[in-house]
This record gives C-alpha cells, sequence and structure tokens, in this order.
C-alpha cells in the first residue's frame, strides 16, 4: 500500500448536490478498489491561476489515500472521462516527508569516560618525560 | 584560507556581497509542499518564472524540491504557467 493525495477541480457550474454526489463516486471508487479514503479535505470555490477551457474559476478537492500502485491509474482513466472534473493530479507521497532521514548512530562519549582516558594519557606521559628528561641532560 | 582572501582584495563597489541563506533550510522545512501556494508563489517572480538560485539563495537540495513543487501547482492552476 502506498500513500497518495488525488488533488482534482470540479467544474463551479455543478450544483451542490450534484458536486457531493460526484465526490461521493470517486471516494466510492477508491474504496471499492481495496483502496482506503484517509482525508477529503475541500478547498471550495478558488480562482484558477490560468484559464481552463474558458473557465476561471474551479471547486478544488484533496484527498488522501492509500491504495496498491495500480490504482492511480484506473482513477486517472475515470476522471478523464467525467466531464464536469477539469482537472486532476495524483501525487504519491513519501514516508519521508514527515521525519528525517534517520542518520547512522554515533559513539556517545559519556564525560565519565572521557575523564578516564584523558587521565590515562596523563599517566603515561608523565612517566616518559621523566624517563626522557635524564637522558638529554 | 578563503577568510584572509576575501579581506585583502578589494571590490571594486564597496560594499561586500550578504551570503544568502537558504530560506528553507532556516525554516527547517524537510518538504516542500506544491499546496503550499503562498511559500512557492515567493519564490517565482512577477512573470511566473522560477527564480534561480543566484538570487535566492535557495540550497540545492531545496531547490529540486521547489521546482518540483511549483510545476505540480501549476498544473492545478495554483500558479500560473506563465504571467504577461
Amino acid at each position: 500500500m502506498n500513500k497518495y493525495e488525488l488533488v482534482y477541480i470540479i467544474d463551479p457550474a455543478v450544483e451542490e448536490t450534484a458536486r457531493k454526489e460526484l465526490i461521493e463516486r470517486y471516494n466510492a471508487l477508491i474504496t471499492s478498489n481495496g483502496g482506503t479514503v484517509d482525508k477529503v479535505d475541500e478547498w471550495g470555490k478558488r480562482r484558477l491561476a490560468y484559464a481552463i477551457n474558458y473557465k476561471t474559476e474551479g471547486y478544488y478537492v484533496l484527498v488522501c489515500f492509500q491504495a496498491e500502485s495500480e490504482l492511480p491509474r484506473e482513477i486517472e482513466r475515470n476522471l478523464q472521462i467525467s466531464e464536469p472534473c477539469i482537472r486532476y493530479q495524483i501525487v504519491r507521497v513519501l514516508d519521508k516527508r514527515s521525519n528525517v532521514k534517520p542518520r547512522a548512530p554515533r559513539p556517545v562519549y559519556t564525560p565519565a569516560k572521557v575523564e578516564t582516558v584523558a587521565e590515562a594519557v596523563q599517566e603515561e606521559a608523565a612517566p616518559v618525560e621523566t624517563e626522557e628528561e635524564p637522558v638529554i641532560e | 584560507m578563503s577568510e584572509d582572501r576575501g579581506e585583502k582584495r578589494m571590490r571594486p563597489r564597496g560594499r561586500k556581497p550578504r551570503r544568502k541563506v537558504c530560506e528553507f533550510c532556516v525554516s527547517k522545512i524537510e518538504y516542500i509542499d506544491y499546496k503550499d501556494v503562498n511559500r512557492l508563489s515567493r519564490s517565482v517572480n512577477e512573470r511566473g518564472k522560477i527564480m534561480p538560485r543566484r538570487m535566492t539563495g535557495t540550497c540545492a537540495k531545496h531547490q529540486r524540491q521547489l521546482s518540483e513543487a511549483i510545476k505540480r501547482a501549476r498544473a492545478i492552476a495554483l500558479l500560473p504557467y506563465s504571467v504577461d
């Protein structure tokens, strides 16, 4: 199962009841093919950034769903046929968006450990110096 | 080393250019959403073109995501392809 996001634009001329039916029908398309609808977010009427088929407005609907990888193609086929749907886009949502890619765990240096290492170094260094000094003299 | 060189070399026009910082790194954005029109429209000039990295200072990683997001937004008429 993959996560997808579907955005489609319905013709603003479609009546409210007909529009609701349409949204229901699209959702049913997902659920009847083994997908699950997570969220339906109706953005409502928005101005389009550019005219599509001489329409300057559109009713945006965002649907988040989970489905197998064959389903998006089937949905696209249906949306392409359906008249009132002006535009659609299905985007695969990666889990990566929510959390940072986990890094390899770094070795943790606890303060106690560092101290013991430092002490050991000092202990090692000290006798060496005392030994060397007489040689130089 | 680069700091030394920067001080010694004379700039023809006085003012030192400030180092641009990636806006998306600063606000710790991991994923640039194509639905976030407000943010995307800031990375587009008045003609609707995607602003280059040298203008905005966006890092390579985020610029890649950004261009993808803008193109997706254009496809569903959230952003214009071109403005005249």
